[in-house]
């Protein structure tokens, strides 16, 4: 059974691109709009990973990732920042919500898929 | 995939125009007082996304400069950087370069010109002492909140993967001949907290001939006081001299920076102290991140936010599927009154036909609803061009916007931008008057322009008023004189008047200026309304102001259409053409010529055409039989067009002719009626050009 991947950005097109990419790569993706969508969504279908942008409506990535990290369920589960933003200030402060790694956008497909390899069992 | 690319790059540049509206909007706000903490973090989002984007498709250009721009909003947001008015206008200013940097990076087309507005940036970060985020990532070697120092951190050019450095112990390679390498790995308790996974990155070594070594179960303590939760163990791995460094490094790109990584040549040393550092680590995640101790109690529920006034969910479909639904639900339409037609009323009960009507209507209702959008996206990109046309014109001029959550079929917003900006551009041409003129006239230095929008029944009307000078009717008469549009004599109201300035090849402009003399003329901007179904109305008072009004229809699918008989034939006529009929007395219809004919009319002569004939349909009807529709046509004004009888008025479901046909001049589509037979639908414009009425009206005129 193929990975199974949540996605969360607020852009469409992000969320098409990723989707595009790692479908190619042999995941299963679903995604989500904002981090309360996000976060409604993990409760739906329990995905290997998630891969989570930062500055989204509502619920913000850092906010997601600290829901997320709450649920004992999810507690293992591999959180990807995926991100324009880069600066250490940002990264401490997803480490520290719980963020399994950083990878800043704009990305390249295939390096993606070789940092999904490394965190999703 | 390039297909697909293609796609998700048009979905990223509609994304780009809704940041735009968001980020102007916000602007707007700004400039006008609003500077709170909402308003600011919108404007940053909108413009972070555009960032993003923009990254992800490759538009350098556009990703760099929207990177300096949001790094001054970043400040702003932060409250480093105040939201004055200085810094507000530099910021709509680098909105306006950022539309053009959009509109470059979609079209292809160059790059505007973005150095003095990227200065203006700067010196606004400079200025007040923000810290300018460089464009590489920053250097970074500050794992020491963790109580741990970096060994020896050589690590430029990491990203785009990775958090911090990997701790890389890098002594001197003097060595001649490289040893193998010796990795050794001792995973956090935060890196397993976060979710990371040690067998993972041992496996990944593996795969690159990597071998464990041993194992330091040292750390591990009794069963007893084990903390599933901490990483006790410490690997050491052997590695082939042959990896790359960078390989084995990217290894470890997910795992914390406070687990115990050391990447070494075989010969040599390996600092001891860095384990004990390891170690201390738990104690400050435990202070920190309460959550982990969750553990055991399995039964605590999710932890959500409770849901605040849930916003409304949407989702982006691809438009072709909407007209698809659309068009099935028009055939819908359709066959019910094709049942309606075959069954007798008592039938129709027994069958609950009317119930079934009802429910298609208000399907079709939703369909079309779903097409909808504000016409806030076609009045979105105003502001802009006024900023432009008063730095132009030196002219001062306020915009005042209502009704822009009209809701209108997106396909009229996306026709009614080009007549909307020349409108404006006309206002502002020739209707706003100099500072000087205005204040001499008794009115305020700064002129007015309103545009608003407000549904009536299934139209939508669309307002531009100025508060200006209004229409110079002495001037305008003596233009449409000269261009030969009008007799010497001719007798004409004020409106009529007015609406010469829609005659084609019309202009008022004394010299050809730099914002109206585009090759375009009202002229233009009417017949453009007409194509969308709609019908522009002009009024003005002199000294007071015009007001330009665009009544258009909410959809460009169903057309509110007239049913008229030609022998056994049935065609649509768009009522919005249609001024009256008239049932000919004998004599009303005069033959000038054989192939012309004209009908009186209190006191004008319109031509007249016999629609029959257009068709090649032959009949010998006298004109007292048939009757004369009086339509507006954009080409040759009012015309009469000699049809058998009308049926009825309703409205029809437009098909198009194009999508299986040639384009046919004369026919704007077809639609099926409700006896299930199918009636061409009449485009009177391309019927009065290609027949020949624009001469014969300028013969008449003479």
């Amino acid at each position: 059974m193929s990975k199974l991947i949540l996605t969360v950005d607020d852009s469409a097109s992000m969320r098409m691109l990723l989707k595009a990419s790692l479908t190619a790569q042999g995941f299963r993706i679903e995604s989500a709009d904002d981090g309360q969508h996000g976060l409604e969504r993990m409760h739906e279908v329990k995905p290997d990973l998630l891969i989570t942008d930062i500055n989204m409506p509502r619920m913000d990535g850092f906010e997601l990732i600290e829901a997320v990290r709450s649920v004992p369920e999810f507690r293992g589960t591999p959180i990807l920042v995926l991100s324009t933003e880069f600066s250490d200030d940002k990264k401490t402060r997803a480490r520290q919500a719980g963020a399994t790694g950083w990878i800043t956008k704009p990305f390249d497909a295939t390096k993606l898929g070789a940092a999904i390899r490394r965190v999703c069992p | 995939m390039s297909d697909e690319l293609d796609e998700i790059q048009g979905i990223f540049f509609e994304e780009c125009a809704e940041g735009l509206v968001i980020a102007e909007e916000g602007l707007s706000a700004m400039a006008a007082g609003d500077v709170s903490a909402d308003v600011i973090a919108g404007v940053f989002r909108a413009v972070h996304s555009i960032k993003g984007g923009s990254g992800a498709f490759g538009h350098g250009a556009l990703q760099a400069f929207s990177h300096r721009f949001e790094n001054v909003l970043d400040e702003v947001r932060a409250g480093h950087i105040p939201a004055s008015a200085e810094v507000t206008r530099i910021m709509l200013n680098a909105f306006d370069i950022l539309s053009d940097h959009v509109a470059a990076a979609q079209s292809g087309s160059a790059f505007p010109d973005d150095a003095a507005t990227l200065e203006q940036l700067d010196a606004i970060l400079a200025s007040k002492g923000a810290p300018a985020e460089p464009g590489a990532p920053a250097p970074v070697a500050e794992a020491d909140e963790f109580g741990f120092t970096p060994v020896a951190a050589m690590v430029e050019d990491f990203d785009p993967f990775g958090f911090e450095p990997v701790m890389v112990a890098l002594d001197d390679l003097v060595a001649a001949e490289p040893a193998g390498w010796t990795v050794r790995f001792g995973p956090s308790r935060a890196a397993m907290a976060n979710g990371a996974e040690p067998m993972l990155v041992i496996r990944e070594l593996e795969d690159m001939g990597g071998r464990v070594a041993a194992a330091d179960t040292s750390r591990l303590p009794g069963l007893r006081d084990l903390d599933p939760e901490e990483g006790y163990l410490v690997w050491t791995l052997d590695l082939p001299a042959s990896v790359e460094e960078q390989a084995i490094r990217d290894c470890f790109d997910f795992v914390a920076p406070d687990s115990l990584i050391e990447i070494g040549r075989a010969d040599v040393a390996i600092a001891p102290p860095v384990v004990e550092a390891a170690v201390s680590v738990p104690v400050i995640e435990e202070t920190e991140r309460p959550a982990l101790t969750l553990v055991a109690g399995n039964v605590a529920p999710a932890v959500e936010k409770p849901k605040a006034e849930a916003p409304a969910q949407s989702i982006r479909v691809d438009l072709g599927k909407l007209d698809q639904l659309l068009n099935l639900v028009g055939e819908l339409v359709i066959r019910g009154s094709i049942l309606s037609d075959r069954l007798s009323p008592a039938d129709q009960e027994r069958v609950e036909l009317p119930e079934l009507s009802r429910l298609t209507r208000q399907i079709q209702d939703n369909v079309m609803s779903l097409r909808a959008q504000p016409i806030r996206q076609a009045f979105s990109r105003v502001p802009r061009m006024l900023r432009d046309l008063m730095g132009e014109t030196g002219k001062q001029v306020q915009l005042v916007t209502t009704g822009e959550t009209t809701e209108v079929d997106k396909g009229v917003i996306e026709k009614i931008g080009d007549p909307l900006t020349h409108m404006i551009r006309n206002a502002v041409d020739h209707g706003i008057e100099s500072p000087e003129e205005r204040i001499a006239a008794g009115k305020p230095a700064e002129g007015t322009i309103r545009l608003s929008a407000e549904q009536k029944g299934a139209r939508i009307i669309v307002r531009i008023s100025d508060d200006g000078r209004g229409i110079n009717r002495e001037r305008v008469r003596a233009k449409a004189i000269e261009r030969g549009i009008i007799a010497a004599d001719a007798q004409l109201s004020d409106e009529e008047i007015d609406s010469l300035i829609c005659a084609p090849g019309f202009s008022t402009a004394e010299t050809i200026s730099n914002i109206s003399g585009r090759g375009v003329g009202m002229d233009v901007v009417r017949s453009n309304v007409e194509a969308l179904g709609g019908r522009l109305d002009i009024q003005s008072v002199p000294g007071e102001g015009t007001t330009f009004s665009m009544g258009l229809p909410l959809t460009l699918a169903i057309l509110d259409g007239m049913i008229v008989r030609l022998g056994k034939q049935r065609y649509v006529l768009p009522l919005t053409n249609v001024i009256e009929t008239v049932q000919p007395a004998p004599g009303q219809v005069q033959a000038t010529s054989p192939t012309s004919e004209v009908i009186e009319l209190r006191g004008q002569y319109l031509p007249v055409r016999r629609v029959g004939e257009m068709f090649g349909l032959t009949g010998e009807r006298r004109p007292e039989d048939s009757l004369v529709i009086i339509v507006e046509s954009e080409a040759a004004g009012h015309v009469g067009l000699m049809v058998d009888t009308i049926d009825n008025r309703r409205e029809v479901v437009i098909k198009s002719l194009e999508d299986n046909l040639h384009p046919i001049r004369g026919l704007g589509g077809a639609t099926v009626l409700g006896d299930g037979s199918i009636a061409l639908i009449l485009d009177i414009d391309a019927l009065v050009v290609a027949t020949g009425f624009k001469s014969a009206l300028k013969g008449m005129a003479a």
